[in-house]
Parts: structure tokens; C-alpha cells; sequence
């Protein structure tokens, strides 16, 4: 493309059509635009657009299709061809910078991304004007150019933050310094002069201060990997100068809005990220300054409003300060007791207060409200800091800061009590006082394991947690109300088990409370108490116990589900689960009613699956109905399957692709319940089953794999005779899931269940190029996974068709075979297999081997025999080897796709372990050994004498010890 | 049997993989880029010689702190290049002065004077010993600035001419010249082997007697340091193996900076490969150096200590040496020292001992070496808390399950967590390599799910989580690694099989050759 008026016409052209709203008009030319992307000049045509252009659009259109160009392009990707040619690259990178400088500020940006992207490319070595390009305009005096600058440098130098130590990246960064550190110092000099010369200046504040924030980012970057040299020297220059920054306030900086940190707030936020940078990294060399900063942070902490804008500055004020205060020798600077009442009073207490914003979106956004307060994603919020900041100070003054919150605790209950309507926050902030106070160690799954011994936990609940709960209106005061029940919920690991009891009609009856916060922490908290574990490890609270709250409690549950906005609600439906699971048989007269409105809840969220974990636990629900209503009465597998093959049919019909793995589960569980042949319903859907797009996804193989399981274990005769013409189709997913790496193990699954449910006859045609299959496998990329499951197989099948049926169809594939699988397979690797299951089904077929197949007592194979017991006695003796090659472990990892599509298992719908040598053998090496003895009656003096010769002395003792506790004798 | 081997074996097999020691012990050199100013604790490369005026003694015959003479750089010229000897003396004399004065010493423009090469000249001058001691000191003092100064005077001819002065049979000009050969050696591996090369070291070592004054044998051993220091390339080893028996005395010495500077050399030799270091072991000088790495005089302890941590990154057995020389007894008050450096230095040697064989850190667990580690762990300085981290990881890597308990019982799980807030992303991904280590021992003990309580307890849980958004993406792969390990759900991959008929999967198979 030549860089004529044409060409830019119809560049600009495309770029309009590219702005229409219209598809059919917008994808062509961002078709076309692709395909030009190639040509000689094409990035030039754009710079030249996003200068030049007479209509703004354009302009910023082309800066942004040229910042994707390069995006995409500039990078040179080892034996892929240049996509840029080098006239273009030198081109863009002589021009592009003073172009960004001269540009309005939105095309700016994008031109300074673009140059960052190709620093990251070329700089240092293919840009090494770029620095000195830079730096040369600090002097222009001109503060956008700076701030281009400054931006761009930002963007360049911000990767010095993560990126680990190398020689190429120290070598880049001190090239840096040399040549940025000192004019970077001189221009945060110049610019704190300008100032204080305009400051009365509001537009020229904003500039500077813009410059400000930026050079004190820069500062951050530069200083992230060590301390260097220069800024060592320098520091009292930047660290007085910080200093007086974190202390300035000039009200025309102040901004009106509410919500967005200001560019001071902006500032101050940064200085103390970069305090605390020095605090951390270069402790001896920042020592000096480190008090006065402790001071200025605490003096601004004092002094900041409770506007959402300066939540940011004030977290990272206090973290600030939770880190130093932490550190033995600083401990000096907070141990005064004026000190710490201060902080106490100042900076802790006023910013755990509930604010309006909190208060907003309690009522709004309740959902973000609940992650942030029951799940802790609150990590950067005011509170949370300050939560923090106790847990620092109780490090080293437990006991002053308990005694100094005890008295502020009193006097804001004491407020509350004044008169609550008006008052009841500081009862909410008591409340998070004595919480952040007590809780010493957290986790999900027990709340507080350790509390602050000081605290009076039990006093507290008693006098000022139960009369709320208590109150007959579950709707006044709600945020209280949520207080009391996370504060039962947080502790339930320390408040005494009478005292839950007592508890658990108070949460049932808060299950009804209108504000979904109280509604849902109330099912929440129910969920978790009755998974609290009693001293000797059983569950705390029991199904007697509940005996009287069944009712009120289903009712109450599902009642939840009809309140607005909790008609997806997880909590809720995650405490349905545990009840049905807690309460076991004595929901079952009620079961009718739950599973109507489980199939209503099922059918109605399959329109437009979004909450994956109310999904989960509503399938779990449905599992766990079945299993405690079939349990007691086995015939009820009828009326569920009517109740749930209709929602069923539509959610596989309408291909719902996040039901489906569930489906697949509850429909295996359900067929297990059945004790006689499969019934017709489930064969009409056999063949859909084997269907390749239901195998094409990950998430489906498990549960499908698990289905086919269950039609093979109920109908495998049915199969036989039914649907003959299918076992090709059945074996092909067998062969498809035997070729993955990954799902190689359910291929096995698959195939053990064919192997031993199905009648011989039906697959005998096919028994031999199931083993090439194998085989194949194993030649080509043998893994350890593949060959555990390959030596359960190939045992299970020697159990099943016997050890002479496994050596012939070996030695018909090749001649030899048997011989090389013994060899090079089963001999070396048995000691691999894991698996209480799995080491007994190869325990007996190694056995069948030794003992019942002539190949092994009179051919070349006999060599192989005392090999063989001796890997067998190994197998019950020594410990399983979970040696794994070097280069299989990242298997699962790199191998994953991505995780969309992971597969939910349902843990109520979860299969019971099947042992197919169960009855048969008992005790394995007890087996063995009347087997030999079996074997040594047929030919006596052999087994002696193949034993005498090369069994080594440790395993022959243990064979004795075998044949002893058999009380057998080899012949 | 074939089939056996040792579980212990196996284990460790398994879990160092990828990794062996020799890639776990580190070196000294990682970066050779520094950003940080040089080490205030590194021993002095070149000095120079200050005269003041109070303290001077004149040692020159007819010098009287009365007369100096003032002379322009002009005359200096002049009567260098003059035939006079009076006027060469005083000429030499005022450039020494110069040369000497606390503040800028004018070394550029003397060596723009062109006056090296006569100066160098006069250091053979026998006749006259005072002029000899003066362009001696003079020459010294040049060759203390930068490289290029020190350049000049090499290139003046000065290394043979001051060699030939270490058999002055005046001592003040035998001693002029260890200083000055000092600080040539101490420009680099260059112009240390040229000196070497040059047979340095058989008259600087004979200098070296019960009956040296101490200031004089301070200077011979700053020199011999300076002779083995230095890497790339390193010291020839027979030259090293000439001054070590030397250098093995003067550690009995009872000077301290006699003490110091042979401890500094014997850092240096350490600082290598390890027969470089077995050639130092051999001595039996271990016991020596752990006794002054433990103490009280900071000067002697800092190199000290440098050299055993350089011993401990050699084999199994040279770490199994420093261990019997009881460096393990004095690691710990090390660990609680007050100086950062010295933290950091013993927890770097601490780290390199936990790199070793399950036997070695059962030592140092008997030795009581974790709870001085936990310690510094959580309230060190940053850079000691750095090799603590690494003290950990190679401990949790190569320990047994029952040591990794062990480890875990002495609270080590606290503070390891808190460095997940660390400004500094390659100790993150350390720490997160060694949660992943505990993660496989408490599976090994069916142990898992106290773990992540554990981890949750102690607000690990909600780091590990913060850092899946990393800009680091080793660092974040290694968090969501965990976090989908043991915090959360499975996994599940694909590959591909054969083609379909009526729908379904085709079921069919090619033989082959089987070969396994």
C-alpha cells in the first residue's frame, strides 16, 4: 500500500464503516481491514489518520486500530514469519513518540500503550534513543508532553514490579537509572516548586499533580528490585519531599464527587504504598525516616472523611501501619498508652463504623454486600484494614488494646441502648469490635478456631446477641439482626452446644426475615452449625434434636427460596442439602411436597442456568431424596423417576450443557436403586448415550462413563440381546476415551465393565482388537496412569476368561507376546498399581498366572515364573512405588484446555465402591498359597525346586509365612 | 528383588524432581548486575596512603615537617626528568605529598604529568632509598584510584620493579611495596595474575615471620587476600595452593585485622567450584573459621562466615565437613544477630545446609536450628527473611516427612504465609513451591485437609487466593495450582480417536509391531 491521498481515503472509509452498529456492515470491514493489515505502510497509514484526520472519530479510531495492530503484530514469534516490515519498524519507532506527545490526550493514551508494548519488545536493545528521547523532554516545561512522558515511562517500567531478578532485566533497569533517575529527580523537585508557585492555580494543580502521582509510581517501579544506588543517596531529597506531600491538603485539590479518589487522594495512596515498600525491602537505610512517616499517616488517618474516595488511601494507611507496628523494633513508637488509645479511638474505631455506603448496599446489593462481609473478599475495604491493625497491635498489647476496646465497646452499647432506633450503628460497630477483637484464626469450614482469651464471648452473646434474635420482629433492625446471627455463626466452634440449640429455632425463625442479607446469613448459619463436629468428632447437633423443628424447617427453607431476590439463592439451597443430609429418614413424609418444588426450581432455572453452586446443591438435594426415601423403601424409585425423566428429557433435549453432567449422575444413581433387568425406559435412551457430541465434552465423560457403568452392571444381558448392533458404538467410546492421555483411566472404567458384566459370547468377536488397542497405547506413549489401569485390566480379564485364555490371545497377536508383557509390563511395573481393589484383582490374576496356566510350567516362559511371584510377593509386601517420570507430571495441568467445562461430581449421587473378586477371594495371599499348593500336587517337586533356586531369602520368607497361615505345604 | 528400592530413596527421588542438589545449593553469584551500592561490609579492594601531617614520622631522613617544600606540577616535571638528584627527591617528595592529602588527591593530573615511567625508574634506584620510598608511596597512591589509574602504573612498568623491592633490605620500602602490589592485585583477575605470573608470591611470603611487626604483616595479608581474590578466571590453583599454608598461620594469629583479611581470603577461595573448596577443607581449617565466625569481633565474623556459607554450597561431604567443624552449634546466635547482614549471610548458609541429604537436616534439627529459623522468619529483615525462605523451601524439598512435621510443628506455617505479602515476586513463588511440598507430605500422611485448615487459619488461604490475579504469571499459575489442588474442584483434559458410522464411534484397530 503506498502512502497516497487514495489509500487513506479508503482507509478511512473502513474505519468508518467499522464504527457502524449494523454487523453486516461493520464485520466486512474489519474483514477487509485484517487483510490489508499485511501491507508495507499500512501502520503508517494509520499514524498518519490519527494526526491528520479532519473528523475526531477517525482520529481516535485509527489510534485505536493501530494500538490493536501492534498489539498483535509486533512481536517476532521464533520460525513465524515477520509481520512487520522493517521499514515500518523503524519508521513507527522514529515517529511515534513525539507523535504521542503532540496528541490530544485520548489518542495519547493509546499511542503510549502501543509504546509500551513495543518497549517491551525492543527496548533497550532495538530502541536505544527511546530514553534519552524521552528525557529530553522533562525540560520542555511543557506538563502534558511531561505527563505523555511520564505515562509512557510508566507503562514501560511498571513490569519491574513482578518480574523476577535476571541479569537482562537488572541490566535494562540500571541502564534506566543511569539515564532516568536523575532527571526524574529533578523534575519531582521542579514540579513540587511549581506547586507552591501555582497554588492558587486549580487547572495548573491538576497538571502538576497529575505529575506528581505518576513520578511517584515511577519511584515505586524503580525501586521495586532493590535499592538502587542512586536512590539510596537520594533518598532524603525524595522521602522530606514525600513527607511534606502526605501532609499537604490545598482545598482547590479537593473534588465534589463522593465515590472517585481524587488526584491527592491518588498521591497520598501512592506515597504510603511506597513508605511501605521502604519499610519492608530496605528496612536499615529507611529507618531513620520510617517515625515520621508513622506519624504523618496516623496524622492523615485522623483527618480523612468517611467518603468512599479516600477508601483506598485510608486501607493503605492503615496497612501501613499494621505492618510497622508488627515489627519488634518499632514496637517503641506504639506502646505508649496515649498512643494506642489514640489509634484505638481515631483511626480504628471511626473506620469500622457502618457507613451509608454500607448501609446502601445492605439494602441494594445485597449480594455484594454477603461476598464481602461472609466471605472475606473485603481484603481492601476500611474495616478490613482496621480489622487488621488490631490483629497487629494485639501482637505485642493483647492486653491494653482489649482493655482500651472493652471501655469503647461499653459506652457504644451504651449509646444503643439510649435509644436504639436512632443509635443501633454503634451497637453494629460493638459488634465488629468485639468480633475483630476476639477472632484470633478463621476458616470457612469451622468459623473461629482461636479467640483472644480476654474477651468475654459468652457474656456478650448472652446479654447482647440473644435478645435480638429473640425479638418477635425478624424485621426490625436488620443489619443487627445479621450481626447476631454471623457473630452464632462465626463462633459456633466456641459458644456451648446448649446454647446453639437454643439458637437454631431463633435462625429457623429468621429465615422469613424480608432483607435477603438476614434471611440468607440465617440459612447460613443453620448450614454451618450442623456441620460443627462434637469432641469425639461426630456431628454436634442430631437428628433427635431437630426432631422438632423438621417441619418449620423445610417450610421455612423453601419459603426462602419464594422471598425477592432469593429465588436462586445459594445459601439457601446449600442449607436444604445439609438439612436433608442432618435429618436423613424424618424428612421422608414430607418428601413429596420438596421433590415437586425441587422439579418446579429445576425446570425453571434449566430456562437459563446462572448460579452454578445453587445449581450443584439443588441436584445434590435432589440425590440425597432419593437415596434416604429408596433406602427405606426401594419401590419409591418409581415415582421419582416420574417425577424427574420429564425435566430430565427437556434439559437434554434442550442440550443444557451445565445440567447435563448432573442429569447423567441422578439418572445413574437412579438406575442403581433398581434390583431387577434395566427397565424399557432407560434402553429407548441407550443410544443417545453414545452419541460423539456428548463425548466431545470433558465434563460429560465422568458421568457418562459412570451411567454406561450402571446400564452394563443392571442390563448388560439386555444389551446382549437388545442392542447388539450398539457394542461396536459402545466399544468406539471405549477406544475414543483410550486414546487420552487424561481420560484414559474411564476408558478402563468402561472396558472392566464390559469385561465383566457382559455375556462373552457378545464380545468375543472384538476381544482381540481391544488388546491391539491396548497395545498400541502402550507402544506409543505409555504413561504410569495408562499402565496401572492396563495391569488392573488385563488381570481382571485373566480372572474372568482365565490365565491360558490371556496367553493365547497375547501370542495370537504376535508371537511372544505373553512373555514380553510379563516381561517388560507386569514384572517391572506391578508395584505400581494403588488401590485396596486394584492390587487384589492383580493379586489373583497374577495368581491364576503362576498357577493355572501350562504355558508357564513348561515353555521358554517358565524363566519368567519365580520373576513373577517374586513381583507378586513384592505387591503384597512392600510399599506401592508412587514414583512419577519427570516428564508426566505436568500432565494434567498443561494438557487442560481450560476448566469451563470441569466436571461437577455430585457427592450425594456418589458410587459405592464394586469388588469384583469380592466374594471369591477373601484373603489374597492366603489364595496364593493354596494355589501353589494346588499347583504342586499337580507336579510335585517342580514348584520346590523353581522356588529353591532364584526366589531371593526375604520373599521366600514371606511365601512361608503365607503357606504356614494356610496351613499347606508345597509337594 | 527387582522390584524394591529403598522408600526413602524413592521418595526423595520423587519429590526432588527436576531439581538436584548441585541446582539447590546456590552460589554466591546469581546477578552480576548490582543496583545497590557496593557492600559497606566488603573488605577494601585498594587503599591509599594518607599523610597526616600530625602522625607522619618523617621517615625520610632530612624531611622536617618545617620545611616542605611547595612545588608547581611544572617543577615537579622538570626536576623528575632532571638528572638532579637532590631536586628529584624533593620533586618526588611534593607529588607524594600531593598525592597523600585527605581530600582530592590530583591523581589524573600527576599521571598526566607523564611522570610514571621515571617514577617506576626510580624504584630501582638502590643508591637512594629515600627517593625509592617516596616514588613508592607515590606509586601506591596512584594505583589506589580507579581502574584506569592503577593502569597506568602497571603500564608504567611498576609490577617487576616493586617485586624486586619486597627484598628491600629496608623494611619501610619492602613494606611500601606489599602496599602498592596490594592494590594492583586488588584491581581485578588481570593484573592479579599478572603480578602472579611475575612470581609474586614466593618473596611476599618470606616476608612473612614470627618476628614482622604487626603493621607490617597486615599489609602482606591484605595483599595475599587481594591475591585470591577475585573470579572469572579464578586464582591459579598452585599459586593458591602456595599461600594457603601462609595463610592457614595467620589465622592463629591474634591480631584482628591480621584475622580478618585471612579470613577474607580464604573467603575468597571458597567462593568457587568445589574442588576449589576441597582444596580449602583440606587444610583442616574449618573448626578455625567456625571458632572466629562465632566471635565477638564483627570484622572477623563477617568473613568468616562468608567462607563457611561458601563451603556449604560445595558437596554433601565438604557440607558435612563444616557441619562436623560445628557450624551448626553457631549458627543460631548468628540467625539472632543484630546486624541485617550477618542474618542474612547465616540464613543463606542455613539454606544451603538444608539443600543436603535427609541426614544433614536431621542435624540440624537435633542442633535446634528451627526455632531460631522461624524466628528470623517472621521478624527479620527482609533480606535474611529471603534466605530463610529458601532455608525452608530446600528443607521441605529434600527432608522426610517425618523432618517436614517437624518443621511445621515449630510454627513455621505463620510466618512463611505472612511472606506471601512480600514485595518481591520470586519469593512468593519459592514459598508457594514449598506450600506444594507440605501439601504432598500431609497427603503422604492422609494429612491434607488439617493442612488447609491450617493454612486457612493462619489467613494463607485468602493470600494464595489474592495472588491468582499476579501479574507474575508463574506466580499466579502457582497459586491457582494449589487453589485447585486443595482448595477447591478437579480437573479434566482431552486427546483424540478414530472416526464415527451411523453416528457413532467406529471401533476398529490396525496391527502392529509390538516392541515395549
Amino acid at each position: 500500500m503506498e502512502l497516497s491521498d487514495a489509500n487513506l481515503q479508503t482507509l478511512t472509509e473502513y474505519l468508518k464503516k467499522t464504527l457502524d452498529p449494523d454487523p453486516a456492515i461493520r464485520r466486512p470491514a474489519e474483514k477487509f481491514l485484517e487483510s490489508v493489515e499485511g501491507s508495507q505502510n499500512y501502520p503508517l497509514l494509520l499514524l498518519t489518520l490519527l494526526e491528520k484526520s479532519q473528523e475526531n472519530v477517525i482520529k481516535v479510531c485509527a489510534s485505536v486500530t493501530f494500538k490493536n495492530y501492534i498489539k498483535r503484530n509486533w512481536r517476532i514469534v521464533e520460525d513465524e514469519p515477520n509481520k512487520i516490515c522493517e521499514s515500518d519498524r523503524i519508521a513507527i519507532k522514529a515517529n511515534i513518540v513525539p507523535l504521542m506527545l503532540s496528541s490530544p490526550e485520548q489518542i495519547q493514551k493509546q499511542l503510549s500503550d502501543a509504546i509500551s508494548i513495543i518497549g517491551r519488545e525492543d527496548f533497550p536493545q532495538k530502541w536505544p534513543d527511546l530514553l534519552t528521547e524521552m528525557v529530553n523532554r522533562f525540560q520542555s516545561g511543557d506538563f502534558h508532553v511531561i505527563n505523555g512522558v511520564l505515562r509512557t515511562a510508566h507503562s514501560l517500567f511498571k513490569r519491574y514490579r513482578h518480574e523476577f531478578k535476571s541479569n537482562e532485566l537488572w541490566t535494562e533497569i540500571k541502564l534506566v537509572l543511569d539515564a532516568f533517575a536523575l532527571p526524574l529527580t529533578n523534575l519531582f523537585k521542579a514540579t513540587i516548586e511549581l506547586c507552591s508557585t501555582h497554588a492558587n492555580d486549580a487547572s495548573a494543580l491538576k497538571v502538576l499533580f497529575s505529575s506528581l502521582v505518576l513520578i511517584a509510581k515511577l519511584f515505586y517501579s524503580l525501586n521495586f528490585q532493590d535499592l538502587p544506588e542512586f536512590f539510596e543517596d537520594n533518598m532524603e531529597t525524595w522521602m522530606t519531599n514525600f513527607h511534606t506531600l502526605l501532609t499537604l491538603d490545598n482545598k482547590l485539590l479537593q473534588t465534589d464527587d463522593e465515590e472517585e479518589a481524587g488526584l491527592l487522594e491518588l498521591l497520598k495512596s501512592q506515597i504510603c504504598d511506597n513508605a511501605a515498600l521502604y519499610a519492608q525491602k530496605y528496612d536499615e537505610e529507611f529507618q531513620p525516616y520510617l517515625p515520621r512517616f508513622v506519624t504523618a499517616i496516623w496524622n492523615l488517618l485522623v483527618t480523612t472523611g468517611q467518603e468512599v474516595k479516600y477508601d483506598l488511601l485510608v486501607s493503605n494507611a492503615i496497612q501501613f501501619l499494621a505492618s510497622v507496628c508488627e515489627r519488634p523494633h518499632y514496637k517503641h513508637l506504639f506502646e505508649d498508652q496515649n498512643t494506642l488509645t489514640s489509634i484505638c479511638e481515631k483511626v480504628i474505631v471511626p473506620n469500622m463504623e457502618f457507613r451509608a455506603a454500607d448501609e446502601e448496599a445492605f439494602e441494594d446489593n445485597s449480594e455484594e454486600y454477603i461476598r464481602r462481609d461472609l466471605e472475606g473478599s473485603d481484603i481492601d475495604t476500611r474495616r478490613r484494614a482496621a480489622c487488621d491493625l488490631v490483629r497487629g497491635l494485639c501482637k505485642f498489647f493483647e492486653g491494653p488494646v482489649t482493655g482500651i476496646f472493652s471501655g469503647y465497646v461499653n459506652s457504644m452499647l451504651q449509646e444503643y441502648a439510649k435509644n436504639p432506633s436512632v443509635n443501633w450503628k454503634h451497637k453494629d460497630a460493638a459488634i465488629y469490635l468485639v468480633t475483630s477483637l476476639a477472632s484470633k484464626a478463621q476458616t470457612q469450614k469451622h468459623g473461629i478456631t482461636k479467640a483472644n482469651e480476654l474477651v468475654n464471648l459468652m457474656e456478650f452473646f448472652v446479654n447482647h446477641i440473644l435478645p435480638d434474635l429473640k425479638s418477635p420482629s425478624v424485621n426490625e433492625f436488620p443489619v443487627l439482626k445479621a450481626d447476631g446471627i454471623k457473630y452464632i455463626m462465626i463462633f459456633r466452634s466456641q459458644v456451648p452446644k446448649e446454647q446453639l440449640l437454643l439458637s437454631i429455632p431463633l435462625l429457623i425463625n429468621h429465615l422469613q426475615a424480608e432483607s435477603i442479607v438476614v434471611h440468607t446469613y440465617a440459612a447460613h448459619a443453620l448450614e454451618r452449625l450442623f456441620t460443627v463436629r462434637g469432641t469425639n468428632n461426630t456431628i454436634l447437633i442430631t437428628a433427635a434434636e431437630m426432631a422438632p423443628f423438621v417441619e418449620v424447617l423445610l417450610t421455612n427453607l423453601f419459603k426462602a427460596l419464594t422471598l425477592p431476590g432469593s429465588s436462586e439463592n445459594e445459601y439457601i439451597m446449600k442449607a436444604i442439602m445439609r438439612s436433608f443430609s442432618l435429618l436423613q429418614e424424618s424428612i421422608i413424609p414430607y418428601i413429596p411436597s420438596v421433590i415437586t418444588q425441587l422439579t418446579q426450581k429445576l425446570l425453571a432455572v434449566s430456562k437459563n442456568p446462572s448460579k452454578p453452586h445453587f445449581n450443584h446443591y439443588m441436584f445434590e438435594s435432589i440425590c440425597l431424596s432419593i437415596r434416604i426415601t429408596c433406602k427405606a423403601n426401594p419401590d419409591a424409585v418409581g415415582s421419582f423417576e416420574e417425577a424427574l425423566f420429564m425435566v430430565f428429557t427437556e434439559i437434554l433435549q434442550n442440550d443444557v450443557q451445565e445440567f447435563i453432567p448432573y442429569v447423567f449422575q441422578v439418572m445413574s444413581l437412579l438406575l442403581e436403586m433398581h434390583k431387577n433387568e434395566i427397565p424399557s425406559s432407560y434402553m429407548a435412551l441407550f443410544p443417545h448415550l453414545l452419541q460423539p457430541v456428548l463425548w466431545e465434552r470433558t465434563g460429560n465423560i465422568p458421568p457418562l462413563v459412570r451411567l454406561l457403568q450402571a446400564y452394563l452392571e443392571r442390563g448388560a444381558n439386555t444389551i446382549a440381546s437388545a442392542a447388539a448392533d450398539k457394542i461396536p458404538g459402545l466399544l468406539g467410546v471405549f477406544q475414543k476415551l483410550i486414546a487420552s492421555k487424561a481420560n484414559d483411566h474411564q476408558g478402563f472404567y468402561l472396558l472392566n465393565s464390559i469385561i465383566e458384566h457382559m455375556p462373552p459370547e457378545s464380545v468375543d468377536q472384538y476381544r482381540k482388537q481391544i488388546f491391539i488397542l491396548l497395545f498400541q497405547r502402550l507402544q506409543n506413549s505409555k504413561t504410569t496412569k495408562f499402565i496401572k489401569s492396563f495391569l488392573v485390566f488385563i488381570n481382571l480379564y485373566c480372572i474372568k476368561y482365565g490365565a491360558l485364555a490371556l496367553q493365547e490371545i497375547f501370542d495370537s497377536i504376535q508371537p511372544k507376546m505373553f512373555g514380553m508383557v510379563l516381561e517388560k509390563i507386569i514384572i517391572p511395573e506391578i508395584q505400581k498399581v494403588s488401590g485396596q481393589v486394584e492390587k487384589k484383582i492383580c493379586a489373583v490374576g497374577i495368581t491364576k498366572i503362576l498357577t493355572e496356566c501350562p504355558p508357564m510350567m513348561d515353555t521358554e516362559y517358565t524363566k519368567l515364573w519365580t520373576p513373577l511371584l517374586q513381583a507378586l510377593i513384592g505387591l503384597f509386601e512392600l510399599p506401592e512405588d508412587d514414583t512419577i517420570p519427570d516428564e508426566e507430571h505436568f500432565i494434567d495441568i498443561e494438557d487442560t484446555p481450560g476448566y469451563q467445562t470441569a466436571f461437577s461430581q455430585l457427592a450425594f449421587a456418589g458410587k459405592k465402591e464394586h469388588d469384583p473378586v469380592g466374594q471369591m477371594v477373601n484373603n489374597p495371599r492366603i489364595h496364593l498359597a493354596q494355589s501353589l499348593h494346588k499347583l504342586s500336587t499337580a507336579c510335585p517337586g517342580r514348584v520346590p525346586s523353581m522356588l529353591s533356586t532364584s526366589l531371593n531369602a526375604e520373599a521366600l520368607q514371606y511365601l512361608q509365612g503365607y503357606l504356614q497361615a494356610a496351613s499347606v505345604t508345597l509337594l | 528383588m527387582p522390584v524394591v528400592n529403598e522408600p526413602s530413596e524413592r521418595m526423595r527421588k520423587f519429590k526432588n524432581r527436576g531439581k538436584d542438589a548441585a541446582a539447590m545449593r546456590r552460589q554466591r553469584v546469581e546477578v552480576n548486575i548490582e543496583l545497590r551500592k557496593a557492600k559497606k561490609d566488603e573488605q577494601i579492594l585498594k587503599r591509599r596512603s594518607i599523610s597526616i601531617v600530625s602522625m607522619e614520622k618523617s621517615p625520610t631522613p632530612g624531611e622536617d615537617k618545617n620545611v616542605i617544600i611547595q612545588l608547581s606540577l611544572e617543577e615537579i616535571v622538570k626536576a623528575v626528568n632532571g638528572n638532579n638528584p637532590e631536586l628529584q627527591l624533593q620533586a618526588t617528595q611534593a607529588a607524594r605529598r600531593m598525592l597523600s592529602r585527605q581530600k582530592d588527591p590530583p591523581l589524573n593530573q600527576i599521571i598526566e604529568l607523564g611522570i610514571i615511567p621515571r617514577l617506576v625508574e626510580f624504584l630501582t634506584r638502590t643508591d637512594s632509598a629515600p627517593l625509592q620510598f617516596e616514588a613508592a608511596w607515590a606509586l601506591t597512591n596512584i594505583a589506589s584510584g580507579t581502574s584506569e589509574h592503577t593502569r597506568a602504573v602497571v603500564e608504567g612498568g611498576a609490577i617487576p620493579a616493586f617485586i624486586a623491592l619486597l627484598s628491600s633490605p629496608h623494611m619501610h620500602i619492602s613494606e611500601q611495596s606489599v602496599w602498592a602490589l596490594g592494590n594492583i592485585a586488588g584491581d581485578g583477575p588481570l593484573y592479579r595474575d599478572a603480578l602472579i605470573n611475575c612470581n609474586v608470591i614466593p618473596p611476599l611470603l618470606a616476608l612473612v615471620s614470627p618476628v614482622t611487626p604487626i603493621g607490617f604483616l597486615r599489609n602482606i595479608t591484605w595483599t595475599l587476600s587481594n591475591l585470591c581474590r577475585n573470579k572469572n578466571p579464578y586464582p591459579p590453583l598452585d599459586a593458591v595452593k602456595k599461600m594457603l599454608p601462609v595463610l592457614t598461620c595467620l589465622m592463629e594469629h591474634e591480631d584482628k585485622e591480621i584475622l580478618a583479611d585471612s579470613c577474607w581470603a580464604v573467603s575468597y577461595l571458597t567462593d568457587g567450584s568445589n574442588d576449589r573448596i576441597q582444596i580449602v577443607v583440606d587444610t583442616g581449617i574449618l573448626p578455625r573459621l567456625v571458632e572466629l565466625m562465632g566471635g565477638p569481633e564483627l570484622i572477623i565474623m563477617t568473613p568468616a562466615l562468608r567462607a563457611i556459607g561458601n563451603v556449604v554450597t560445595g558437596t554433601d561431604e565438604q557440607t558435612q565437613a563444616a557441619i562436623d567443624a560445628g557450624v551448626l552449634v553457631i549458627l543460631p546466635l548468628l540467625l539472632r544477630h543484630a546486624k541485617p547482614t550477618i542474618q542474612k549471610e547465616a540464613a543463606w548458609t542455613l539454606s544451603n545446609i538444608a539443600a543436603g541429604p535427609c541426614q544433614q537436616i536431621q542435624q540440624l534439627i537435633t542442633c535446634r536450628l528451627l526455632p531460631p529459623l522461624v524466628e528470623l522468619l517472621d521478624k527479620g529483615d527482609f533480606k535474611a527473611q529471603k534466605e530463610a525462605v529458601w532455608a525452608v523451601a530446600n528443607f521441605t524439598t529434600g527432608g522426610t516427612v517425618e523432618q517436614v512435621v517437624e518443621l511445621v510443628q515449630s510454627g513455621v506455617l505463620k510466618p512463611l504465609l505472612n511472606l506471601l505479602l512480600a514485595k518481591d515476586s520470586k519469593t512468593i513463588l519459592v514459598i508457594l513451591d514449598t506450600i506444594s511440598n507440605l501439601f504432598l507430605a500431609a497427603e503422604k500422611l492422609g494429612e491434607t485437609e488439617r493442612l488447609c485448615l491450617l493454612v486457612e487459619e493462619l489467613d494463607g488461604l485468602e493470600k494464595i487466593e489474592a495472588l491468582q490475579t499476579h501479574d507474575n504469571n508463574m506466580v499466579y499459575r502457582a497459586a491457582l495450582n494449589i487453589i485447585e489442588k486443595y482448595f477447591s474442584g478437579e480437573e479434566n483434559p482431552d486427546l483424540q480417536p478414530g472416526t464415527d458410522q451411523d453416528g457413532l464411534y467406529n471401533f476398529s484397530v490396525e496391527k502392529q509391531d509390538f516392541d515395549f
